[in-house]
């Protein structure tokens, strides 16, 4: 239980490491900060295995800090310094790590789906047992490719499971500002394909869904939709004198800009922030002892 | 025999010398077999033959995926214009793709529509601009040796590249003339040698330039006949070579792009000063392509030979 716990919240105070030197302009690059997906994040890794392979999107953050839990590494690569993740080649949109199954990235909303039906009928053509994710957005799901890629997955029956992290927003339009609603359970079931949805950011109940899917998806050959229902936190409100009932912000790219490093790095008390809801495993002194070590430990690794 | 069987036999040939391959494609294993380029494709040797559906820009990610994973494939296509559908894969997966070491082979093999009965769709009758758009390696086809040697050199091979072959000329009988050299890489092939002129075919106008060399030889002149199969710019000295021989050239260029291959072929050319006469046939887009015609150039071959010839 503990390093779960200590994952969500080492994401999270990495992410807010990041956000201190985006805030200061040291950044060339765009980066997505991924404030409030860390559950999700540290969930996934904590399911994957050797033969398991995982595609994501411009907003990767999360799961390839998770992957090597090494901030100097990531933070370099945003810099483009030759001692980064990937050699300062790939930055942050199309982040991949071999090594680490992270198979590629894409900067290109909805551009990943295809290339990971191909990554799982390559598995499959091999004999490679495992699960194939593929990180998408309730922005790329209106994109073409999601529907194609979710045909060719059914009818090539590959154990990919399409996890779509919905957090309502594609840069600053809301879901109900430019779209219809889409129903994914409904359109998973039309396919012949599985559905889960997770809400509420608890890391236990994350992990046993998702193993569930990806069990099933294995065994079966069958590909899965896993929709994650979240908020990326850091929004805020802007007034000024052409809103002067304020207006709000919810960053695509760039700073969150009002949040800084904290003694307890909740951002929102709502179960939309993983902080909040591992309160209920952990006494708030205990969080409290753990973000204090966790901050020692990677000023220790910034040194 | 006509060109599309052909091809077929040395696309069989060639997958069967190799193994593991996925073969995909719509209808290329039902139906009329992409009019017959797929035909008889076998599933010797641990290759799988896929008919997929309808998304082309998926299968060319897919494509990508399969080259992330070291498992070669090719993806055959009816029609160019379809791959229109993927231009994102093209150049943004591609561009990450080929930054790894990939060992494994991916090629596209779509069929030029050229025929111009098709109205809208054959506006587009060149690879010119696809490969333009990422840098990608194209290769056109046209005749019996050319598909020879660019089947063998490019069809499996590692890394990616588009290979295609025109519809007009697939359904005739093959254009047999031996080249007295090709370039190692397939990116051109020379068929004559001579003092005149020398002729240069880009795109799918082969057939223009051999009209040329007979009816030169017919005049008792010669001339030298080269065809540019490849899409992208390489190194041209070899046929600057023949040009400050003859130093008068001919520059054939169906393609109705305005982003020829021949263009940057004319730039560099330029540049040597070694040209006394050039005359360069193409065409640009106009509404007139964009209904059903026959869609071939129309070319005063006597009026420029004549002008060589006083020259």
């Amino acid at each position: 239980m503990k390093s779960i716990i200590k994952n969500i919240v080492w994401l999270r105070l990495a992410q807010l490491k990041i956000n201190d030197y985006y805030k200061l302009g040291y950044f060339k690059i765009p980066i997505h900060l991924a404030l409030g997906h860390e559950t999700i994040a540290v969930c996934v890794n904590k399911i994957m295995n050797k033969n398991d392979h995982i595609l994501l999107s411009h907003r990767n953050i999360h799961y390839n800090m998770m992957a090597t839990k090494k901030i100097k590494l990531e933070l370099n690569e945003f810099l483009l310094k030759k001692n980064g993740l990937a050699n300062g080649k790939l930055g942050s949109m199309n982040l991949s790590n071999k090594d680490k199954n992270i198979e590629y990235s894409s900067s290109i909303l909805g551009n990943n789906l295809p290339v990971a039906c191909g990554v799982t009928l390559g598995k499959k053509i091999k004999k490679t047992k495992g699960i194939t994710i593929v990180v998408t957005g309730d922005g790329a799901i209106e994109e073409g490719s999601f529907y194609e890629s979710l045909l060719f997955a059914k009818s090539l029956n590959l154990p990919l499971i399409f996890l779509v992290e919905n957090n309502e927003w594609s840069l600053g339009t809301s879901i109900k500002e430019r779209r219809c609603p889409i129903d994914l359970s409904k359109l998973s079931k039309s396919l012949g394909m599985y559905y889960s949805c997770l809400e509420g950011n608890d890391p236990y109940k994350y992990i046993i869904e998702l193993n569930k899917i990806k069990k099933q998806s294995i065994k079966n050959n069958c590909p899965s939709i896993i929709e994650v229902k979240l908020k990326t936190l850091g929004y805020w409100i802007k007034q000024d004198e052409d809103n002067p009932h304020g207006r709000f912000i919810n960053y695509h790219a760039g700073p969150a800009r009002e949040l800084k490093e904290n003694d307890f790095p909740l951002i929102e008390k709502s179960l939309y922030d993983p902080i909040f809801v591992i309160k209920k495993y952990v006494s708030k002194e205990v969080l409290i002892d753990l973000t204090k070590n966790i901050q020692k430990e990677i000023n220790r690794e910034m040194l | 025999m006509k060109l599309v069987n052909h091809i077929n036999e040395l696309i069989k040939i060639k997958i069967n010398e190799n193994k593991n391959i996925v073969l995909f494609g719509q209808n290329i294993n039902a139906g009329s077999c992409l009019s017959g380029l797929t035909k008889g494709l076998d599933v010797k040797k641990n290759n799988i033959i896929i008919n997929t559906q309808n998304s082309e820009n998926s299968l060319v990610g897919m494509g990508f995926g399969l080259m992330l994973q070291n498992v070669s494939s090719i993806f055959f296509m009816k029609q160019l214009d379809f791959l229109l559908l993927s231009i994102d894969q093209l150049v943004n997966t591609y561009n990450i793709v080929r930054a790894n070491r990939i060992k494994a082979s991916f090629t596209i093999f779509p069929v030029t529509v050229d025929s111009g009965f098709e109205g809208p769709q054959s506006s587009l009758n060149n690879l010119d601009d696809f490969c333009s758009i990422a840098g990608v390696d194209g290769y056109s086809m046209s005749n019996y040796f050319d598909s020879q040697s660019i089947v063998d050199k490019h069809l499996i091979r590692n890394g990616f590249r588009i290979i295609t072959a025109g519809q007009k000329d697939l359904n005739k009988d093959f254009i047999k003339i031996k080249p007295i050299k090709e370039d190692h890489n397939g990116n051109f092939f020379q068929y004559k040698i001579g003092s005149l002129v020398t002729i240069l075919c880009f795109n799918q106008s082969i057939s223009y330039g051999l009209e040329f060399t007979n009816r030169i030889t017919e005049k008792g002149f010669s001339s030298s006949l080269f065809s540019i199969n490849s899409h992208s710019i390489f190194d041209y000295s070899e046929i600057i070579k023949d040009i400050e021989k003859t130093k008068q050239v001919i520059i054939i260029d169906d393609t109705k792009s305005r982003n020829k291959t021949s263009t940057n072929f004319i730039n560099s050319m330029l540049d040597k000063k070694i040209i006394k006469k050039h005359f360069y046939i193409n065409r640009l887009f106009s509404i007139e392509t964009l209904y059903p015609c026959k869609d071939n150039l129309n070319i005063d071959y006597e009026k420029y030979i004549i002008d060589l010839i006083a020259e």
